[in-house]
């Protein structure tokens, strides 16, 4: 191939800079409020931060329930962000996990066992994505309260997974598919059970599709807003999300706007650590025979 | 025909066994509730009345067809999921293609693009929310005051928040498309563009006739996944525009009905509105998808 | 070390018969290979004797053992397949342990075992790569290491050659030819491929639509095809078949067609008395035939005019027409003849077959 021309360069390297500014500006915008003193907020330029500050990330863990003799202060709720950061977590690394489970497990069936009409229940499985879920909550309500899940994170482990499942065996099953069965075959005749032959050659050799299928689940947890306020009530029972939700805009913007930076932070880390293998996963559940 | 071996059963029987954990729940979370929401769909159920729930037939349904609130939910539902749709694929397919090929910083710019999907949303809509909407006393309240007042002005009251909406779900959307299809790519066997670069001089003939048609499974994919999320959203927009709902969607409207009004019925017949335009993309989707389920030899 | 039995082998699915009442007796030590064209039976047969495939009817014994219920597992057997099969995210070290670590087998017995086999193959500077950084044939060496280690009753390969170049083809049959020898274990082999069919097995089982059409040594196949199927598919090029009739004159038989006109060897002349009148095919292979000169009987001999020349060096390869008959000869380097010559043909009396039209067997 020829050299590019200088022109071609330039604009190449000038639409990468829009992308990149486009992507990641609003993150920045958020970091530098989050990292403003109330001061610089009001009177400072928006887009930089003069004098970073964490205070307001300092305050939300300080103000537990005590009131300070202070009026602003009087209007201000108290909040346990301890117990939010530590529910969302558990929220996180609950739903990842069971949605993994669940889904590799009817995956292997589908793309493996494949039992008689797997293509249809596959299709099925996809096609709860047509439902609306976030507008289902009374019915929903009636299952949480049947199973007594109410005001519980339980209730969310229960949900979650089911937003991220269909895309997640549709992935994985096509890619369980395609995978050459003679790799399994060889551990069998060399003296794997089935189930051995899966722990130990399946599993590990899907690790990207299974980073995919990871990081897509925990895209989807961590996107959602509706299900997290409307089933949690109770602060000490609310994640991250639902908490911030009942943030009074005008008072706590800054330490909301901490909040938010809060939880993006271990998300957004994650997932850039294990970005280039859910593009890999992604390519190996599409790609024949991967 | 033969009857299958016993291992063959055998594994039938382990793959449903496999398969119902999958199955429970989801007929848990979502068969039942949407069950009951047809069922409701078709009574006057309210918690705000007293009689008994009487069964309505499509009552309910046929109320929406003469309510211009409904048709108004309609075409701004259609019109929102249509612009962001567009917009996300277009913004999307523009990433993944600046993307397949290999260039100094690619890594950085891939990282910068996968970030909006990545960072949660459920908390990042708050911090658009407070970017765009700020409490008056911060530094740039002024200026996006300003903005909103000339949005407003020229679309009506409530279209700035309106327009937050569509650019915060276009700013996640495009980022998840753009991965979503630059996987796309790369899934693409390297030969083909190779082959393509023999056939044809233009570039825009080979996007056209070589990248377009060899992408199309993942644009449908990426269609369809914008399609329902821009449909069923509630959240975002109850979020952004704080409550105010000045252009409703179908979903806030339902759960205005639900809310506000205790309207169990509407509400549901008004959610179950969206379900059958996605089915009908559901099916398009399936179609576009089938070479590449289908198992090769 | 085992033998391998095969009584009424069948194998259907849905709507597929896919293996006919094979019976297959493989001695101990012995290199067998089943060749056939693609949908012949061939893999499935070897992977019912794996255990990879459900047995519909018959039994399969190795050694002294039936094993139609035993899992590929416990079968102690090894199986090396086209696109080799190996674990992508282990070391060709731990591609090569994995059986025998499923085996429980004592870590330094493992080294020391995958360490031979490693140093059999010429493969030792690998063990600690991983699959995608090696070529092809290098691939195919690790998956025959990882058969080798366990001292199997039973080699199973399934056209281990198939994805690899021709060169390398070449080169690695020679090296399994080699491996056999060394290791002496009973060996079953499936390919498409003739030449690797008749370079590599003791003996031969060609299978076509399910059905063994023969078994036999490579040269008894070679030389005494049983059924036209057996002699068009062993040798390359293939063998010329013309359809004649069995004509008597004068107290001899001929085999008679327009444009070609030759006597029945008096070997076949006796069985071939029964066909008198009727049609039959005569087969003659490229290399059987030769230019005719002052010395070839006129009775074994006919006139052809020249379509094609393909010089290959070692021999040349002439298409030629003889009447409405299309017939290829291999003849010798030396030959000059050039498109549109006539030639005189000659063949060997003793090495002509006949076929009944019907039945397709060799007459």
């Amino acid at each position: 191939m020829n050299p590019k021309p200088w022109w071609a360069k330039l604009g190449h390297g000038s639409l990468m800079l829009l992308a990149t500014v486009y992507c990641v500006f609003p993150i920045y915008f958020m970091l530098v409020q989050s990292l403003k003193t109330p001061e610089e907020d009001v009177f400072g330029n928006p887009f930089i931060v003069m004098n970073p500050t964490l205070e307001n990330f300092e305050e939300l863990f300080e103000r537990k329930s005590e009131v300070r003799g202070f009026v602003g202060d009087a209007l201000r709720r108290s909040y346990p962000f301890l117990d939010w950061l530590a529910n969302t977590l558990f929220i996180f690394v609950g739903s990842v996990a069971a949605t993994l489970v669940i889904g590799v497990a009817a995956a292997y069936a589908l793309g493996r066992l494949r039992p008689p009409g797997f293509r249809w229940w596959r299709r099925a499985i996809f096609a709860a994505y047509v439902i609306p879920q976030t507008l289902l909550f009374i019915p929903l309500y009636q299952v949480v309260i049947t199973l007594g899940l109410d005001d519980s994170l339980l209730a969310l482990l229960l949900i979650y997974p089911t937003m991220a499942l269909p895309f997640c065996v549709w992935m994985l099953s096509a890619y369980f598919q395609h995978l050459p069965r003679e790799i399994e075959e060889a551990a069998l005749i060399e003296g794997a059970s089935r189930a051995t032959a899966f722990f130990r050659i399946i599993l590990p050799m899907s690790r990207p599709v299974l980073v995919a299928a990871g990081i897509f689940t925990l895209g989807t947890v961590a996107s959602d807003f509706m299900i997290a306020s409307v089933f949690l009530l109770t602060p000490n029972n609310q994640t991250i999300t639902a908490g911030l939700g009942t943030f009074d805009v005008a008072l706590d913007e800054l330490a909301a706007v901490a909040g938010v930076n809060l939880l993006a932070i271990p998300v957004v880390t994650i997932s850039a650590v294990f970005a280039r293998g859910y593009v890999r996963g992604l390519t190996a559940a599409m790609v024949e025979g991967a | 025909m033969s009857l299958p071996g016993s291992a063959r059963r055998r594994e039938i029987r382990l793959a449903y066994l496999l398969l119902s954990p999958a199955l429970l729940l989801l007929l848990t979370v979502l068969a039942y509730p949407i069950g009951w929401e047809l069922w409701t769909s078709l009574t006057d159920l309210s918690p705000l009345s007293d009689g008994p729930q009487a069964f309505v037939g499509f009552e309910n349904y046929r109320r929406f067809l003469g309510d211009a609130e409904f048709w108004r939910a309609a075409a701004v539902t259609v019109v929102y999921a249509a612009v962001t749709s567009v917009a996300k694929l277009a913004l999307g397919l523009g990433f993944a293609l600046l993307l397949a090929r290999p260039f100094r910083g690619r890594a950085l710019v891939f990282l910068a693009i996968f970030l909006p999907w990545a960072y949660p949303a459920g908390v990042s809509v708050i911090g658009w929310y407070w970017t765009l909407n700020p409490p008056t006393r911060t530094a740039y309240a002024p200026f996006m005051g300003h903005l909103k007042y000339v949005v407003d002005g020229a679309f009506g009251g409530g279209a700035w928040a309106f327009v937050s909406v569509i650019l915060f779900n276009i700013w996640r959307g495009s980022s998840f498309i753009g991965v979503l299809l630059l996987a796309g790519i790369n899934a693409i066997p390297p030969e083909l563009f190779e082959c393509a670069l023999l056939e044809s001089k233009s570039a825009w003939r080979r996007f056209h006739l070589v990248t377009v048609p060899l992408l199309k499974p993942f644009l449908a994919l990426g269609v369809f996944l914008s399609l329902t999320s821009a449909f069923a959203d509630l959240a975002n927009v109850w979020l952004l525009t704080a409550g105010r709902i000045v252009f409703p969607v179908i979903g806030t409207h339902a759960y205005w009905l639900v809310i506000k009004a205790g309207q169990y019925g509407p509400a549901s017949a008004l959610s179950l509105t969206l379900v059958p335009f996605l089915l009908v993309v559901l099916l398009v989707l399936f179609r576009l998808f089938d070479p590449w389920e289908e198992n090769p030899a | 070390m085992a033998q391998v039995m095969m009584k009424d082998l069948n194998k259907k699915y849905d709507e597929v018969h896919a293996v006919k009442d094979v019976n297959l007796h493989i001695r101990d030590k012995e290199f067998v290979v089943l060749v056939g064209p693609s949908g012949c039976g061939k893999s499935t047969t070897l992977r019912m004797v794996a255990g990879l495939e459900e047995i519909t009817a018959g039994e399969i014994t190795i050694g002294d053992r039936i094993v139609n219920d035993l899992p590929p597992k416990d079968r102690d057997i090894a199986m090396v397949f086209q696109n080799y099969a190996l674990y992508p995210h282990m070391t060709v070290y731990d591609n090569m342990a994995f059986g025998l670590k499923m085996r429980k087998f004592p870590k330094p017995e493992i080294a020391k075992r995958v360490g031979d086999a490693a140093e059999i193959l010429g493969i030792q500077e690998l063990l600690k790569r991983k699959p995608r950084q090696l070529s092809g044939g290098q691939r195919q060496r690790v998956a025959v290491g990882r058969a080798i280690v366990r001292h199997p009753q039973v080699f199973l390969f399934d056209e281990p050659l198939s994805n690899l170049d021709a060169k390398l083809r070449v080169q690695m049959r020679v090296e399994l030819k080699r491996l056999h020898d060394r290791l002496e274990t009973t060996a079953i082999y499936v390919t498409h491929d003739q030449v690797e069919a008749m370079t590599l097995g003791d003996r031969v089982v060609v299978m076509k639509d399910g059905w063994i059409q023969q078994v036999g040594e490579p040269l008894e196949l070679y030389g005494k095809p049983a059924n036209r199927f057996v002699a068009g598919f062993i040798g390359s090029p293939s063998m010329n078949f013309v359809e004649v009739t069995a004509t008597e004159t004068n107290g001899a038989l001929w085999a008679d067609t327009p444009g070609l006109r030759v006597k029945v060897p008096p070997a076949l002349a006796g069985r071939l008395g029964a066909y008198k009148g009727q049609r039959v095919t005569l087969g003659i292979r490229p290399e059987d035939l030769r230019i005719a000169s002052g010395n070839d009987a006129a009775d074994y001999s006919f006139d052809t005019v020249v379509e094609v020349v393909e010089p290959l060096g070692s021999e040349i390869l002439l298409d030629l027409k003889a009447g409405p008959n299309v017939i290829v000869a291999r003849v010798d380097p030396t030959v000059r003849a050039k498109l549109h010559d006539k030639l005189r043909l000659g063949l060997h009396p003793e090495r002509v077959h006949f076929f009944d039209n019907k039945t397709e067997l060799a007459i």
